[in-house]
């Protein structure tokens, strides 16, 4: 470990570099002299004379853009990286526990179906969505008789795949009894993934939520080392298999549910980032958690930027841009993977 | 000032060679609508509507009694024609099931949006009425040089002008025989749009832009605003003001940061009914605009310069020209010619 300890500030400085980038591109051309004296002025107490709009952009939207794209990025491949393990599926990832399927349905429940009249918020709408489908997941592959226990992870995945079908059926009935056309769109902008609407308030849910998922992650990287050859020969090894399941499913629902209602469904990056990391920093947990949240971290704010500056004075939803980075970064990583041994 | 006032007589001159001209309708009648050839034997006897706009069109016409029913209303009627809606039977406040309007068994179907009729019409295809033997018109505001299938509301190639409402006005006479009406309508509108002008030219307005904000999916979310060749853009043009949004979708999604940067002279929120997202409610994008950090300081918020207009108004309805009105009555209450 003594080798090691010099990477934590390294990868603190690149995130750093990686939001800093984030704040200085965005829609509009604002000089870096600029952004760094908004800076100065909010967090040195600096007084540069500066024009409050562009002063707004940089404090208000971008920086919170930046550290909430982050943290949505580092907790979503978080979330894949500890399912992959767990289940020992490289294809699990965090909408497999039918997380963004609730909450599609959650949102469009909220805003199309009417329920809550205006003053429920689609967040809040999601974020109740989420938990449902989730403890709705869970319920049945405990019933199924594999849930979080050491045997049938198999379980875990099927009732995922059951309860995200009847969620987006449940979403498309909602949508095609009582929206209309104009009404759909405004919710498929949203489920693809927008994080325009995230200001400072965000930023107080989104960073805390991340950091407790990469310290909990931390703390149980040798556990997950343990779980590379399987439930039972973790628990040879004296590992609380039970425990350590139930705490980082709980945990990858928790740290999922919560940036869905944030930025909206954002596939991809759950799934990606954890062999993309992998491939860097090699298997061992000690590294690839935090490797994992840095690249995952650093991808979703180049993202944000792009689905902001790829069409000049419009936006493509993020979710555009993941995917379609995704799939392909994604194909390479199966063609690669197949010419190994 | 002799433009306008050379406009404005050469609008009564239309007026009354129009009326001089007007001739009934010869039938058969065949006209050609949204890229569909329709025919007309006769006069309709009934009519059924989807979409308020092609409602309120029937009704300023004076074709109340031959519509057997409504759908897909925005907002409340406009009051002049209360009296004759209330006895006409509304078959869906949204969309209207294809069985409920033919149940009807109506001699025409006036529709507002293609996408209620159109390749994949919610009600249902044209090709499906005109198979049961019901023709189908739509209004020409919404399909006049403009693509339905590219972008969510549709992206024009042409910038709309009143000159399709007029139109779809002078059409609507013409299959019902009441051209001599149809004239008198049309007139009306051009003289009212072109009085609103006249008001908002004696201002020498200089330099003045402005955005249009329907509404937004989420309250701090990128928001939905008039792109630049809607009927938003139009009444700008007409106007002498600057539309900030240089998108040919009639709605695009333009972020906040853009529309700040842009700094807007007149902010033009949407009041509507309708209650989807909570940035409906014009209270609400008020709000929005007085806290937001940035928002707050564009110097349309800070000096006050929000104009609230009706949501009808700024689809491509006979109600641009009320907004029109509205925007140029505005111009004259903020005082922005100083």
């Amino acid at each position: 470990m003594a080798r090691l300890w010099w990477r934590w500030p390294a990868g603190i400085v690149v995130l750093a570099a990686t939001v800093f980038a984030g704040t200085c591109i965005g829609e509009t051309a604002i000089p870096l002299s600029v952004v760094v004296q908004t800076l100065a002025n909010k967090v040195l107490g600096a007084a540069y004379p500066l024009d409050p709009i562009d002063m707004g952009i940089v404090w208000n939207y971008r920086l919170p853009r930046a550290l909430v794209a982050a943290s949505c990025g580092a907790g979503l491949a978080l979330s894949g990286l500890v399912l992959q393990s767990l289940l020992r599926n490289a294809l699990a990832d965090p909408y497999l526990l039918g997380i963004s399927a609730g909450a599609s349905t959650g949102a469009v429940t909220v805003t199309i179906a009417g329920i809550g009249g205006g003053a429920v918020s689609m967040s809040l709408g999601a974020f109740a969505g989420a938990l449902t489908a989730f403890l709705l997941v869970a319920l049945l592959a405990r019933a199924a008789g594999g849930g979080v226990s050491a045997r049938g992870t198999g379980q875990i995945i099927l009732a995922g795949i059951a309860g995200s079908q009847l969620f987006n059926a449940l979403t498309s009935f909602i949508i095609t009894k009582s929206a209309n056309a104009e009404q759909a769109r405004g919710i498929m902008f949203w489920l693809l993934g927008n994080l325009s609407g995230v200001r400072w308030p965000d930023v107080t849910l989104a960073v805390p939520v991340a950091t407790i998922g990469l310290v909990t992650c931390v703390w149980y990287a040798r556990a997950l080392d343990a779980f590379a050859f399987g439930a039972e020969s973790a628990a040879s090894l004296g590992i609380p298999v039970r425990t350590v399941q139930t705490v980082l499913i709980g945990l990858t629902a928790l740290v999922t549910a919560v940036m869905v209602s944030i930025v909206g469904s954002i596939g991809f990056v759950g799934l990606v980032i954890p062999h993309a990391a992998r491939f860097v920093v090699g298997v061992r947990h000690g590294r690839l958690v935090p490797a994992t949240a840095l690249t995952g971290a650093a991808f979703l704010i180049a993202a944000d930027v792009l689905s902001r500056t790829m069409i000049p004075g419009q936006v493509l939803p993020i979710g555009v841009i993941t995917a379609l980075v995704g799939a392909p970064a994604f194909a390479l990583i199966l063609l690669k993977g197949r010419r190994r041994p | 000032m002799t433009f306008p006032r050379l406009a404005l007589a050469a609008a009564s001159l239309a007026l009354l060679t129009a009326h001089a001209a007007a001739e009934p309708t010869k039938y058969p009648l065949t006209l050609e609508n949204c890229g569909e050839t329709i025919t007309f034997d006769k006069a309709p006897a009934t009519t059924v509507t989807v979409g308020q706009a092609a409602t309120e069109a029937l009704y300023a016409l004076g074709l109340g009694d031959k519509v057997t029913g409504t759908s897909v209303w925005f907002t409340d009627v406009l009051p002049e024609h209360k009296s004759i809606n209330d006895k006409i039977e509304r078959l869906a406040d949204n969309d209207p099931s294809f069985e409920s309007v033919v149940a009807k068994k109506p001699d025409l179907v006036a529709v507002q949006f293609i996408w209620h009729v159109g390749p994949e019409g919610i009600v249902a295809t044209r090709e499906q009425f005109h198979e049961v033997g019901i023709p189908t018109y739509v209004m020409p505001a919404d399909c006049v040089a403009k693509d339905n299938s590219v972008g969510v509301d549709g992206t024009r190639s042409a910038a709309f002008s009143t000159e399709t409402i007029h139109r779809g006005v002078r059409e609507l006479a013409e299959i019902f025989d009441v051209q001599d009406k149809g004239e008198e309508v049309v007139a009306d509108l051009v003289k009212r749009e072109q009085d609103a002008v006249e008001r908002a030219k004696a201002l020498d307005l200089k330099d003045v832009s402005a955005v249009f904000w329907f509404s937004s999916a989420d309250m701090n979310i990128d928001p939905y605003v008039a792109g630049r060749k809607g009927g938003p853009a139009y009444m700008l043009d007409k106007l002498g003001i600057r539309n900030i949004v240089e998108s040919d979708e009639e709605w695009p999604v333009v972020g906040w940061e853009t529309i700040a940067k842009a700094n807007p002279t007149i902010i033009i929120i949407a009041r509507m009914d309708r209650r989807r997202f909570p940035a409906d409610d014009h209270e609400k994008k008020l709000e929005f605009l007085k806290t937001d950090p940035v928002a707050s300081q564009m110097e349309a918020v800070k000096n006050n310069r929000i104009v609230v207009m009706d949501a009808h108004a700024m689809d491509a309805t006979m109600r641009t020209v009320s907004g029109i009105e509205v925007l140029a009555d505005a111009l004259v209450d903020l005082g922005i010619a100083k």
